[in-house]
């Protein structure tokens, strides 16, 4: 393993806004050059409309500077993800502020049996549960992959409804089975769920991923959904789908040109279609293990990466969101220090809506006591984010002199009752115990996250309106009518 | 003027596929065959070793998957010519087998497949990638069109997984299916999926992949091989 050599700096984007402008003439070289294909007509018109090139029996996409330049300056800087009806839980993106939204797996660790075992319908509602009930917890990526106990068909829907009826909170979306009826089923439950379709359009709710498949292929199915998201109001996350060293270069800078060369294309596309659409660049980017060829999610260089593309976000005003995750198959030291690495990164990068929480090992893991120990961690980056707030109260010099030299003590000074609580972090399940008092007895940090997610799924009720509860089943039903008999 | 054909020739061969180096390999291969070599003993004692040593060294952690992904695409490139001499010479080169491998239709995940397709080579398979998004019709003539004797599908969605079988029937309809072994693998594959379509192993990666084709081949290997 290399060491730090104690020589490095931080910097907040790893790359300047001079370096920005070489990836960008890069990027636009490769587009204007060998552009990227594209598998169906409604994708090429759009293209096409947008200024662009068409060759190889419409499936080549040459696509000039300008028409990214165009596209990207009819990109509004920032949008809301609206709680649904409550606006507490609102999440502005591309303000600068930084948000923590939960991920996905296909396996849990069982909570009360320890076992490691498929999703459910059950785990879909306690996982949603458990995110409403978390105050760091901001948004919601779909709570499990699948539902392993329900039919495939209609199984996005089934997931949905549960999803909608158990949270307010805003949420994130990528595609999920293609099944026939899929986008216009969840497209209208995100509409029952805020009270209609132009509710939902004022209000936007969901954040609509549309993904590349590299290298440079715009697919059939995220077009659906493009389309799908652009007609409801729907704000877009644009990203590639880039594996360094296997569908991407293996070298930073050459990642992060495709990356680019990809995300362009998607502006191109979406704003062509519908100009003026909210959309934000999304970070997905692994480099892959030249071991086994994993998609390696907790890796430095997919981190830095996700700098790059929040540098490339703000030299053009965009706004950029991205998917954080560790590579550990069980929640551990590395799930532990990837994590809180990449995430204070991207928080630091500005990252607006950081897609990460209660999973591991690339979409195949969730467990409800992690969530809870995430949700701390997120606490500890909020804290670093805020900084050192300097005005004249807090400088505090009337208290410096009135207290020392020694003897003397802040403790019963009432400048500190009245700023320690806002200006100090007190983790609730971090242990802050003396070191003899935990020797004679403790409680593990595991058991008390065990415990907390436990009386969460025990306590907490969901936020939603029964009329929408009702409703969002009245709409599954006839799903299943018309898709099951 | 033409080059000798000894034991230095051989060992510049199989260096060929352990640098990754395919234009300097097709040139030694053309000059030798010029040169009349035996073109069985420039697999066998050229290119063969060279991908012997390669997947020894990715075993032992020495080597990374590109280059092990490269050495194969040279091998491919040096066998592709002198399988042609060899079969007009009426002879039969010593493979572990032709394996068809492809992701199923409805699925376009692409590197997983070519990971397998990677390792499989380099551990002495001969190996055709048909691609992705692949319909039964494409498996079954890619099968017959490559005379394969062992079938790989992939998939890393769910949905789709039920194509798997789709295939396995259609071999067994055209009296095909005793002659293939099939092997599956991707992340909702499971052993139990694999029994009930009844394909003949599931390769949980692709070292595993490569070992349980070893076991339907009948291929022992004494040694450590390429494993990823
Ligand atoms: C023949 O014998 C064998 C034997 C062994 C075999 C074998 C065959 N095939 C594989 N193996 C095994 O050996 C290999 C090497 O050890 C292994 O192969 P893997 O492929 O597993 O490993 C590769 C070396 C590296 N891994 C990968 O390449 C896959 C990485 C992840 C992130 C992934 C990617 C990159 C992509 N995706 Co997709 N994607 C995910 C993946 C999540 C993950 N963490 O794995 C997965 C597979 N995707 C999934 C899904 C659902 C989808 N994806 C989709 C799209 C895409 C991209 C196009 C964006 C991109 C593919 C790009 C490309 N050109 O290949 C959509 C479907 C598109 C379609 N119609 O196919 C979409 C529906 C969109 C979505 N909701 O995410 C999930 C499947 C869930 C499940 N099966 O339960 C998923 C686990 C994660 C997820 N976020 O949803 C083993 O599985």
């Amino acid at each position: 393993m290399k060491g730090f050599d104690g020589k490095l700096v931080g910097s907040v984007h790893p790359i300047t806004r001079d370096e920005c402008k070489m990836v960008h003439d890069a990027a636009i070289r490769v587009l204007e050059q060998g552009g990227v294909r594209c598998d169906d007509e409604r994708a090429a018109k759009m293209f096409e409309d947008a200024g662009c090139t068409l060759e190889n029996n419409r499936e080549l996409v040459k696509i000039p500077e300008k028409a990214v330049m165009d596209a990207l300056a009819k990109c509004p800087g920032s949008f809301t993800l609206h709680g649904r009806n409550d606006p507490t839980k609102d999440c502005s993106i591309g303000t600068g502020e930084v948000h923590f939204c939960t991920v996905t797996g296909r396996y849990i660790d069982d909570i009360r049996t320890g076992e490691r075992r498929k999703v459910t319908r059950q785990d879909a509602i306690d996982g949603t549960l458990m995110a409403d009930a978390l105050e760091n917890v901001h948004g919601l990526y779909k709570p499990v992959m699948w539902l392993f106990d329900e039919e495939m068909i209609c199984n996005s829907q089934i997931l949905t409804t549960e999803w909608m009826k158990h949270t307010n909170k805003p949420g994130t979306w990528v595609y999920n089975t293609g099944a026939e009826h899929e986008v216009s089923d969840l497209i209208k439950m995100w509409q029952i769920a805020v009270g209609g379709e132009e509710e939902m359009r004022q209000k936007p709710h969901m954040l609509g991923h549309v993904v590349v498949n590299p290298p440079r292929v715009i697919d059939v199915h995220y077009t659906d959904w493009l389309i799908g998201f652009c007609d409801s109001g729907t704000p877009l996350s644009i990203e590639s789908a880039l594996m360094g060293g296997a569908t991407g270069p293996a070298t930073r800078a050459g990642m992060l040109v495709q990356c680019m060369v990809e995300i362009y294309s998607l502006v191109v596309q979406s704003q062509s279609y519908k100009p003026g659409h909210p959309l934000a660049f999304c970070s997905f980017n692994p480099a892959m293990d030249m071991r086994t060829g994993l998609w390696a999610t907790g890796t430095p260089e997919y981190g830095i990466n996700g700098g790059g593309i929040a540098a490339m976000a703000k030299y053009h005003n965009i706004p950029v969101v991205g998917f954080g995750m560790s590579d550990s198959c069980e929640f551990d030291q590395q799930t532990a220090h990837e994590k809180a690495l990449k995430n204070y990164n991207y928080a630091l990068a500005g990252l607006s809506w950081i897609i990460d929480l209660g999973g591991t090992a690339g979409f195949n893991l969730v467990s409800w006591p992690e969530m809870v120990l995430e949700n701390e961690m997120v606490a500890y980056i909020g804290e670093y984010l805020k900084g050192i707030q300097i005005d004249e109260e807090r400088l505090s010099v009337d208290t410096i002199l009135k207290v020392g030299p020694l003897p003397g003590s802040y403790m019963k000074e009432k400048h500190t009752r009245k700023w320690f609580r806002e200006e100090f972090f007190m983790p609730e399940l971090n242990n802050k115990e003396f070191f003899e008092s935990w020797q004679r007895g403790h409680v593990e940090l595991q058991e008390k996250a065990k415990q907390k997610a436990l009386s969460i799924l025990d306590n907490h009720q969901s936020p939603v309106a029964a009329e929408i509860q009702q409703e969002l089943d009245s709409y599954l039903d006839f799903c299943m009518q018309r898709d099951l008999g | 003027m033409s080059i000798e054909i000894n034991e230095e020739y051989f060992e510049k061969l199989a260096l060929t596929v352990i640098d990754g180096e395919d234009e300097e390999c097709v040139k030694l291969v053309n000059e030798g065959l010029d040169a009349g070599v035996d073109p069985l003993d420039a697999v066998e004692k050229g290119l063969a070793r060279g991908i012997d040593k390669v997947g020894e060294d990715f075993g032992a952690g020495i080597i990374f998957l590109p280059e092990l992904a490269m050495a194969a695409d040279v091998m491919k490139q040096g066998t592709t010519i002198l399988d042609e001499r060899i079969k007009a010479s009426g002879e039969k080169r010593a493979s572990h087998g032709k394996v068809v491998i492809g992701t199923i239709k409805g699925d376009i995940h692409d590197i997983g497949k070519s990971v397998v397709a990677a390792v499989m080579q380099a551990n002495g398979y001969d190996v055709v990638d048909i691609g992705i998004d692949i319909d039964v019709d494409a498996f079954i003539d890619a099968l017959k069109e490559h005379d394969a004797d062992v079938l790989g599908m992939s998939t890393l969605l769910t949905l789709p997984l039920m194509e798997m079988e789709k295939v396995i029937i259609r071999l067994k309809e055209i009296g095909m299916r005793d002659d293939i072994k099939v092997i599956v693998g991707g992340c909702p594959v499971t052993q139990e999926f694999a029994d009930e379509i009844g394909a003949d192993a599931v390769g949980f990666d692709a070292q595993d992949a490569v070992f349980k084709l070893d076991g339907l081949m009948g291929v022992n290997r004494s040694r450590a091989t390429a494993q990823a």
